[in-house]
């Protein structure tokens, strides 16, 4: 039996009396495209939470490289090399684009503080690469002539992009995304599904992804898992979900009125 | 030329001028200016150090005052000669190591830096489990811990009867030389990694952690080294005023410092520099205002308190015409001076 990649089982989420999430298990192979999909308040970012250590599981597990990362806090699941955007835009608005991306490379620092603060040769040469790599991160989304502009200033559109830039920053091996496509029109849906998967094969990702819009599911993920008020009802390739009766009924809605 | 060497040049020929003005006040000027001058440094050190926790971390941190008290005693109680301790600890005597101990006035201003920090960290833990009001009630209520046992603990403060005759070691050249070291050491910190990570908590706390930066050591970083310039800068204070007493520093010192950084402009160093400035010799200038004043046939008299006033009403105008402040959170820099001076001559 080879490693465990990436595994939940049977995650609890209580908030006193609501069951949030119920019995949550999923396993997750490397470079898999996951979709995670329900109708509001099935539980979906909740998950990711409790995933990213922002929650703690009432009960539960959750492996990640055969080590249990259940509880955690969050800034230390990040620099084992899980990453996530937010459904609400959580941009460093006052900061720069390109500060806002180069503070994802921190926890990898390898300077010193004194190195910083006596700006040895060692931090320079480190600071600048920083400011390259992550220039390069913005030139891939395309977001390199803002570089310079605070975030906040930023479209909706090109937040939601900066949001996926900051998080690659910190390096990740498996990716959550809450909801990327929300607010854009179908071209740049389109868009981003074909920049996601782009990003799969460049950074040798692993994702996960949250999402309304079920063209870009559909079309994205090869795996799918549907929550309904917590309880997982479904799990399987994008067609058998299309398909599977309970999905329908659920979330879908009537036969004759899904769109696939 | 090389760009970074131009500024490096620069920073030095400024930090020159500087000195070779303070010289001149040295030689030249009166009492008055001097102390004036002192007090502005003394100002910059506490509002620059304490902008990186309030500004750069936008944490609410309302007790400086205690740090700036430890300070001031630690010190006091080092440069103090055991002769002169004798005398002063009349109800009880000082106990055993301090009524011996007699160092140089830079190394009390060192240790007594270290001491604060040493209760900054001791208190730590409880101030970074809460935020935001929380954590401004927490620190408030630490301020006023100390002046209390600062009041109750003769044997080591000498209670309400305070600290008395203490050598006016104080000068231009201290007070200076550490306030540029406290701006070189601030600004350095804010333009590097950790600086960027603790302006990233500011923003969004969640956010930061979910990119990898853990907050409590960062905002610890920042208070441990406000706590320090705090001590450094009560030390300057003690034997600038020569007599301190639990009364001294208390919330209204960090008023006032807080009202310096949001005149000045939160998270903007030039800004503390300014505000302090503003602060320290605003509130020399401002003491017409409490005097008698006979204005045509109206007779007002001296009210003490008249500057706080004037003070509190700038602090309003600030709050809503320039909510940011007077610098925002931009910062002075010589690419901005020399933008201005092409644009003069094109």
């Amino acid at each position: 039996m080879g490693q465990i990649f990436f595994q939940t089982q049977n995650l609890t989420m209580q908030f006193g009396g609501l069951v949030a999430v119920h019995n949550f298990s999923i396993k997750i192979e490397p470079h898999e495209i996951i979709g995670l999909i329900g109708p509001n308040g099935a539980g979906k970012t909740t998950v990711f939470n409790m995933i990213t250590g922002n929650l703690i599981p009432t009960s539960g597990k959750i492996i990640w490289l055969d080590r249990d990362i259940t509880a955690l806090q969050p800034h230390y699941i990040t620099t084992l090399g899980i990453a996530r955007t937010f459904q609400n835009i959580r941009l460093f608005g006052n900061l720069s684009v390109l500060d806002n991306v180069m503070v994802s490379y921190h926890h990898r620092l390898k300077s010193s503080f004194w190195d910083a603060m006596l700006r040895t040769r060692r931090y320079r040469s480190e600071e600048k690469h920083i400011r390259e790599e992550a220039f390069r991160i913005l030139t891939m989304v395309g977001l390199d002539h803002f570089a310079r502009e605070p975030a906040s200033s930023l479209p909706y559109g090109q937040q939601r992009k900066l949001e996926i830039a900051r998080a690659l920053a910190t390096n990740p091996k498996l990716l959550l995304l809450d909801e990327p496509a929300a607010g854009m029109n179908p071209q740049e849906t389109l868009e981003l599904a074909r920049f996601v998967r782009s990003l799969r094969d460049s950074f040798d990702l692993t994702l996960i992804v949250i999402e309304h819009d079920m063209k870009f599911v559909m079309g994205l993920c090869e795996r799918i898992v549907v929550l309904v008020y917590g309880h997982t009802i479904a799990e399987g390739r994008p067609e058998d979900i299309q398909h599977h009766p309970e999905v329908i009924k659920a979330y879908l809605g009537e036969k004759r009125h899904a769109r696939y | 030329m090389d760009k970074g060497l131009k500024k490096t040049i620069l920073n030095i020929s400024a930090i020159g001028l500087l000195f070779f003005a303070l010289w001149l006040f040295d030689r030249y000027g009166t009492e008055y200016h001097v102390r004036i001058l002192n007090n502005i440094a003394v100002f910059i050190i506490l509002a620059v150090s304490y902008n990186l926790v309030n500004g750069i971390c936008g944490v609410l941190h309302l007790g400086p005052n205690a740090f700036i008290t430890i300070g001031a005693y630690t010190s006091a109680l080092l440069t103090m000669s055991p002769a002169e301790k004798k005398i002063s600890f009349i109800i009880e005597p000082l106990i055993w190591p301090l009524s011996v101990i007699q160092v140089p006035f830079w190394m009390s201003l060192i240790i007594a830096g270290l001491v604060s920090t040493v209760f900054a960290f001791l208190i730590s833990y409880p101030v970074f489990r809460v935020r935001g009001d929380y954590l401004a009630i927490v620190t408030l209520g630490f301020g006023e811990v100390v002046r209390v046992l600062c009041n109750a603990l003769q044997g080591v403060t000498n209670g309400p009867l305070g600290l008395k005759g203490l050598k006016p070691y104080t000068n231009l050249w201290w007070s200076w030389a550490i306030a540029v070291i406290t701006i070189v050491v601030i600004q350095r910190l804010i333009n590097s990694s950790w600086g960027r990570a603790m302006k990233a908590i500011r923003e969004d706390e969640i956010a930061a952690k979910a990119m990898g930066i853990d907050p409590f050591r960062h905002l610890l970083m920042a208070f441990l080294i406000n706590a320090f310039f705090s001590g450094v800068a009560g030390g300057l204070l003690a034997h600038l005023i020569t007599t301190i007493s639990p009364t001294l520093f208390t919330f209204f010192l960090t008023f006032n410092l807080l009202m310096i950084i949001v005149v000045g402009g939160l998270g903007s160093t030039t800004g503390a520099v300014i505000g302090a400035t503003l602060f320290a010799w605003g509130s020399e200038a401002l003491r017409i205002v409490e005097s008698p004043m006979q204005i045509g046939s109206l007779y007002i008299p001296g009210i003490p308190g008249m500057r706080m006033v004037i003070f509190s009403v700038i602090l309003m105008v600030v709050i809503i015409f320039a909510r940011k402040g007077i610098m925002g959170q931009r910062e002075f820099s010589w690419d901005w001076v020399f933008a201005k001076i092409k644009r003069k001559h094109t």
